[in-house]
């Protein structure tokens, strides 16, 4: 295997991929102190492939070891780097993917060349973004779409720029998935759904949809709308609406934010939305609730 | 124009899931709707619920409930009885807000409160007075917890509260507790029916801190006017406040002799006993409460139920196709029919979560036992429910000392599970009656608001007219065997007190 380095603006095989920064294959031979410390952050998604030896890296403050197969991602603005200094020996291949920067709010968003809707897209970025490990061991899927994304480059085929970006579209398919499966054990629904329920209160505010929900613990929203009903006894959106209420009723009683500011933050469009909700499940307005239920005990 | 028949509703707020239930004045089933709520555990020995989500998704349940299957149906809701699991605290503040989540039965931060007053003479009255035993579980200990380790939250504290009594407070606007339910706490005394002054001054709290007292057939008032208007219910609707899940789970299965037990298995388990008298154990062994004033449920919990079917079919399930996990447990379920009773030697002590009855010790735990080179997967599969099953049996065994079991009603989704129905009957040398999908805790709220209006004399009459179909007959050759074994497994139980203490302060 011959080692590459393709940099964007200098690789001429790059040359319709503007949103690939770097690609990369290396063959590491020697020890080289200080080449290679924490703290590199980027703008880019990166995805490092490991292919012979073993790699100690600290990716957002965390230490990890990886072996070969090993994939890891590190998310745009996240620090990475060995805690030595420098880069352990051995055999590894990346990618750098720019995010588009265009839209502040959604930090990564894949621009144009990608095949993914932008609703999934949204998802993507949400299961990669609470994903708490950024390492996937022994995914050897990832390095035959490392290995094909070289062939593309290099041949230069018929068809290979739209190639190109199917597999890396495919990478960003294949990680998401692989995620949801390595965090959500099919054996325990109970326990996977515990883990859902504790994302969806830390991110009330988010207007969440089925196919997110669904996503996030690995099912389609078929199966996922089939569990959660057979194990809650609600369909996903009513059971995120008890838990909206739930919340609003803490902070009514709280008596110190207002109400529009309780609608918001427990993810309904607006005060109306809120009010109406309210009082068709509990009979009273928000504002009635809260005049009601500040009795003394 | 048809007249308008009525209903009884039963709302049960059990441990994972509020359960809503309708019944005609027969006591046949109308309909019943769920809706589940999680439990958090923060850190390990804790055990919370969110109150406010468990109210909202009652009245959710309850408003669809209504709204599909009465008020279409036009019935009109005579009353409403409510049920609720034992042994749960939540504290409020002046201004009636949780101060946080409530703590459920299976906490056990109290674990060192609760050694010291159960090793003193005044736990030793503190049990006597309230039928409690001195256990992490009781809100006596929990209470105590409070206080010895959140200061502030136990200060702001202005009552603590059940959580039923929270949600019929958010309903009705009244601070009440039954009897019955009250009688699980540790503080109260069950031949006085008053909160006990030791138990309240152990725990540093006095009454006024505490919910009213009422009978399980007292209505605490009516529905505020705004529920009762997006209920779709009129002011004629009676509130009963009803009792606890043990005491009508035994009522409703229709156990009402002193010679007969309840078992009940689902995630954990419990073997109870009616009485006109509380049972007086010298080691404080069981539990007696209160289900009226001269009606005791006595008997023993344990922790480890089909909980520890579930942890072994987890780990040790086939899951490489879609299967799920009732599915993975049916398929172990007929390996182990493979095999003879006992397991070819292999036994199994099921204490993974600690133990309460009858040995009152959460630092035991699970131990494989007797295992040769000849046991395969099956001899684990069947250990595993010979060991649970035992532990049971464990429980009953000591009921006998006091009374004289002649049969058994079998509930719960583990112990009906047609296997451990029969294993049941083997294991206890008795004949088991099993009613299949009965919601006994639901039909038991029914019998104490049909005995309140009337349809019942008295919950001896009531109970009575429970029908116990399906009876499952001991094999003698399979009680020899399961006998021999046991007697290993309970020597066992008790030979190694000082290892699990050891061990568990290793985890």
């Amino acid at each position: 295997m011959n080692q590459f380095l393709l940099q964007q603006g200098s690789a001429k095989e790059l040359q319709l991929f503007a949103h690939i920064n770097e690609f990369a294959l290396k063959r590491n031979n020697s020890i080289r102190l200080n080449s290679f410390s924490t703290s590199s952050e980027s703008d880019c998604i990166r995805f490092y492939y490991i292919m012979e030896g073993k790699f100690e890296w600290t990716i957002n403050d965390q230490h990890y070891i990886l072996y070969p197969w090993d994939l890891a991602i590190i998310l745009p603005g996240q620090t990475f780097g060995a805690e030595k200094g420098y880069l352990d020996i051995g055999t590894l291949s990346w990618l750098h993917i720019d995010a588009d920067k265009s839209d502040p709010e959604i930090k990564m968003l894949l621009g144009k060349w990608s095949g993914i809707s932008s609703g999934e897209i949204i998802t993507i970025k949400k299961i990669l973004w609470l994903n708490g490990n950024p390492v996937i061991s022994k995914l050897r899927e990832a390095g035959t779409i490392f290995q094909n994304i070289q062939n593309e480059l290099f041949t230069q085929e018929l068809g290979y720029s739209a190639r190109v970006n199917q597999l890396i579209d495919e990478l960003f398919i294949l990680v998401t998935r692989q995620l949801t499966r390595q965090n959500n054990s099919h054996r325990d629904f109970p326990q996977t759904f515990l883990k859902l329920e504790k994302t969806l209160r830390q991110n009330l505010s988010h207007q969440w949809t089925v196919e997110e929900m669904a996503a996030l613990v690995g099912l389609g929203t078929t199966a996922f709308n089939e569990k959660v009903k057979n194990f809650t006894g609600f369909s996903p959106l009513n059971y995120l609406i008890n838990i909206r209420i739930s919340e609003a009723i803490r902070l009514l009683k709280r008596n110190e934010v207002n109400v529009t500011d309780i609608a918001l933050e427990t993810g309904f469009y607006s005060s109306q939305h809120f009010s109406t909700t309210f009082k068709k499940l509990t009979g009273y307005t928000p504002s009635q609730f809260r005049k009601n239920n500040s009795s003394k005990t | 124009m048809a007249a308008k028949s009525n209903c009884i509703i039963t709302i049960e707020l059990g441990t994972n899931a509020v359960r809503v239930v309708a019944f005609d004045l027969k006591g046949t089933t109308i309909g019943s709707m769920k809706g589940s709520y999680p439990t958090f555990h923060t850190e390990p020995d804790y055990s919370e619920q969110d109150p406010e989500q468990i109210f909202i998704t009652m009245l959710y349940v309850l408003k669809n409930f209504l709204t599909e299957k009465i008020h279409a149906r036009k019935y009109d809701v005579v009353c409403i009885c409510f049920s609720a699991a034992m042994h749960s605290v939540l504290p409020i503040n002046k201004n009636g807000a949780p101060l946080g989540n409530a703590i459920t039965w299976a906490d056990n931060r109290g674990k060192k409160e609760g050694q010291e007053l159960n090793e003193s003479a005044l736990g030793k009255s503190i049990y006597q007075a309230t039928g409690t035993p001195i256990h992490p579980m009781s809100p006596l200990i929990k209470i105590t917890w409070l206080k010895n380790h959140d200061q502030e939250k136990f200060k702001q504290t202005s009552k603590f509260l059940s959580i039923k009594s929270y949600i019929i407070q958010q309903l009705t606007g009244e601070y009440v507790i039954d009897y019955s339910l009250a009688s699980a706490t540790g503080l109260m005394n069950i031949h006085t029916v008053k909160w006990e002054a030791d138990a309240l001054a152990y725990a540093g709290i006095d009454a006024k801190q505490l919910p009213e007292l009422l009978p399980v057939f007292a209505s605490p008032g009516q529905l505020k006017k705004e529920y009762q208007t997006s209920l779709g219910l009129s002011s004629s609707t009676k509130i009963l406040v009803g009792s606890s899940d043990g005491c009508l789970a035994t009522l409703g299965a229709g156990v009402w002799e002193e010679d007969k037990a309840v078992i009940t298995i689902e995630d954990s388990g419990a073997v109870r006993v009616v009485g006109k008298t509380v049972l007086q154990d010298e080691r404080r062994r069981f539990f007696n409460y209160l289900l009226t004033e001269d009606c005791y449920i006595s008997g023993g919990p344990t922790n480890n139920g089909g909980v520890i079917f579930e942890w072994f079919a987890k780990q040790f399930g086939d899951f490489s196709k879609p299967f799920d996990l009732e599915f993975c447990m049916e398929n172990l379920i007929n390996e182990a029919t493979k095999l003879e009773p006992g397991s070819d030697g292999l036994l199994f002590l099921p204490y993974l979560l600690g133990e309460r009855a009858p040995l009152w010790n959460a630092n035991a735990r699970g131990v494989y036992f007797g295992l040769n080179i000849k046991h395969e997967k099956q001899h684990f599969i069947r250990a595993t429910i010979e060991g649970i099953l035992y532990e049971i049996y464990s429980i009953g065994k000591i009921l006998e000392e006091h009374r004289s079991i002649k049969a058994l009603s079998v509930h719960g989704s583990f112990a009906s599970l047609p296997f451990c129905t029969q294993m049941i009957a083997d294991i206890f040398n008795k004949p088991v009656s099993l009613k299949k999908n009965a919601d006994s805790i639901a039909l038991g709220a029914f019998l104490l608001s049909a005995t309140e209006m009337g349809i019942y004399k008295n919950l001896d009459e009531a109970a009575k007219t429970v029908i116990l179909p399906d009876e499952y007959f001991p094999k003698k050759q399979h009680n020899t065997s399961y006998m021999k074994y046991f007697k290993i497994f309970e020597r066992l139980s008790t030979k190694l007190n000082e290892e699990f203490e050891d061990i568990a302060n290793m985890q």
